[in-house]
């Protein structure tokens, strides 16, 4: 091709051409997020994430952050440092929170019948949009991970608390303290029934009582630093544009 | 006159830039295989799915598992066999017109690409786990194990050996060399199916409680990793498409 010649007719076919691209790499970008983000998310914090008497003040609080600010700090790291586009980490959360409305809805409930009010998924809103205008503002990948990160980490109890205070208050049921979301598990056994009653009668959960969910969010936040600089670095590789020559492959 | 008269025709009869009838049509082929195969899901999981040992088991799923199997190796070896025998042997000579034509078509396999993604990853794997926090199992080929692992993961797998198999045979971007993160794009997701022998061997040798965060899990998790590959991607084709443009559009 000659190094003169483009490939467009006009200005205007020229924007429109990169208009187009702009949505179909959009689209692209948001489902590939959306599948990646979602495997890992629900594997390695799922359980918590499904149902509402796994949500409880102690390893909700510690996991979901930790292992949700992974995606968001990598998508950071390709759409600020490469276009300034301060959305990578809500774009990766809404990716994430839409699969996972979408499949408790028609899934958890249209295929197997448990209520919304069970299996309805954390809130990571609140977290990530903090973790983006931080980035924004600071324009430094060091400030977003201690001071983003740690918001991420303490944000994440009061962004749920309106959606998950109505369960967690106390009911008697045949002469045990619980909360009303425990009793929700209780009526709607799984087969993975047996090692969430194992954590939490474990520990401190139920006599430090309200302790427990500051503390957590202090350590998760804590852990949430480390984890952003990590993914900060796997997003810069996964970005790179590299080509390994013919002749080596 | 008379070259500007050629010109005006040669232009309305050139194929448009991108072909939206294209694109609609590999949309709309994922979202209606898949809502045929969500609602066969919801009527035979519960009528046929429960007991292994069931005969209708056997009609409904297994039948479905071995007719699936082999649609796939038909269709892996027939898309990609002819993306590879209709290739482009002088790619590139061609017009950066034509070439702009060829990014919008890989572009329409990129979309599909993340649509596949979507439903195997998201939709049908987060599915798996609400059927079997409710069903206990008694086969490694449950019901939502042979539409995840052996139907949505061969899918997203195919569309995507698709997209690079047409990025490498007919744009110049790609010719020379393999572009690694659009590897990783590919083989990543890939690998989550020969996973699928790890994970069905551990499942089969304990009988554990059904928890999606166990490390049983994880090679699932490492492998999904692969999808923010895509990034590198977008970033080659967003430089090669702004080579291609020329102009400035601030």
């Amino acid at each position: 091709m000659s190094a003169s010649q483009s490939a467009v007719r006009s200005r205007a076919e020229a924007v429109q051409v990169s208009r187009t691209f702009d949505w179909m790499i959009l689209f692209t970008l948001f489902t590939a997020v959306l599948g990646g983000y979602h495997i890992h998310y629900m594997l390695t914090g799922g359980d918590w994430d499904f149902w509402t008497d796994w949500k409880d003040r102690r390893l909700w609080v510690t996991v979901a952050p930790i292992v949700s600010i992974t995606f968001p700090a990598a998508v950071q790291a390709c759409l600020w440092w490469r276009y300034r586009l301060p959305v990578g980490a809500t774009l990766s959360v809404v990716a994430l929170m839409i699969g996972e409305w979408i499949n408790r809805y028609m899934n958890f409930w249209g295929w197997t019948y448990f209520p919304v009010n069970i299996c309805f998924p954390s809130n990571l809103l609140p977290g990530a949009i903090v973790l983006d205008v931080i980035l924004m503002l600071g324009n430094s990948m060091t400030l977003t991970a201690v001071v983003g990160g740690l918001a991420y980490g303490l944000l994440f109890y009061p962004g749920n608390w309106p959606v998950i205070a109505p369960l967690h208050v106390p009911v008697e049921y045949n002469g045990m303290m619980m909360t009303l979301a425990d009793l929700q598990g209780y009526h709607y056994v799984r087969t993975g029934t047996p090692e969430y009653i194992r954590m939490v009668e474990k520990g401190t959960l139920r006599t430090f009582g309200k302790d427990v969910a500051p503390v957590s969010a202090f350590f998760s936040g804590f852990v949430s630093i480390i984890i952003y600089f990590l993914w900060h670095f796997f997003g810069r590789w996964f970005a790179k544009t590299d080509f390994i020559a013919d002749d080596a492959s | 006159m008379a070259a500007t008269t050629e010109s005006v025709k040669a232009d309305a009869a050139e194929a448009p830039l991108l072909n939206k009838r294209n694109l609609t049509l590999g949309m709309l082929l994922y979202l209606v295989f898949y809502s045929f195969i969500r609602w066969y899901e919801g009527v035979y999981g519960w009528s046929a799915g429960l007991d292994s040992f069931a005969p209708e088991f056997e009609t409904y799923w297994m039948n479905m598992l071995y007719i699936e199997i082999v649609i796939e190796v038909l269709l892996f070896a027939g898309i990609n066999g002819w993306i590879w025998k209709t290739r482009d042997r002088k790619v590139m000579s061609i017009t950066p017109r034509e070439e702009l034509r060829r990014h919008f078509t890989h572009w329409i396999w990129l979309v599909c690409y993340g649509w596949a993604i979507y439903w195997g990853a998201s939709y049908f794997t987060e599915q798996d786990g609400t059927w079997h926090q409710t069903i206990v199992r008694d086969t490694d080929f449950t019901p939502s194990h042979i539409i995840e692992f052996y139907l949505s993961y061969p899918i997203y797998i195919i569309t995507g050996t698709a997209a690079f198999m047409y990025a490498k045979t007919r744009l110049p971007t790609y010719h020379e060399g393999l572009h690694l993160m659009y590897l990783v794009a590919v083989i990543g997701p890939f690998m989550i199916l020969p996973n699928v022998g790890l994970n069905e061997w551990g499942h089969t040798f304990w009988f554990m409680e059904e928890l999606f965060v166990a490390p049983l899990h994880y090679g699932f998790v490492f492998f999904g990793w692969a999808a923010l590959a895509i990034m590198g991607v977008v970033n080659t084709e967003v430089m090669a498409i702004t080579k291609l443009l020329k102009k400035d559009l601030a």
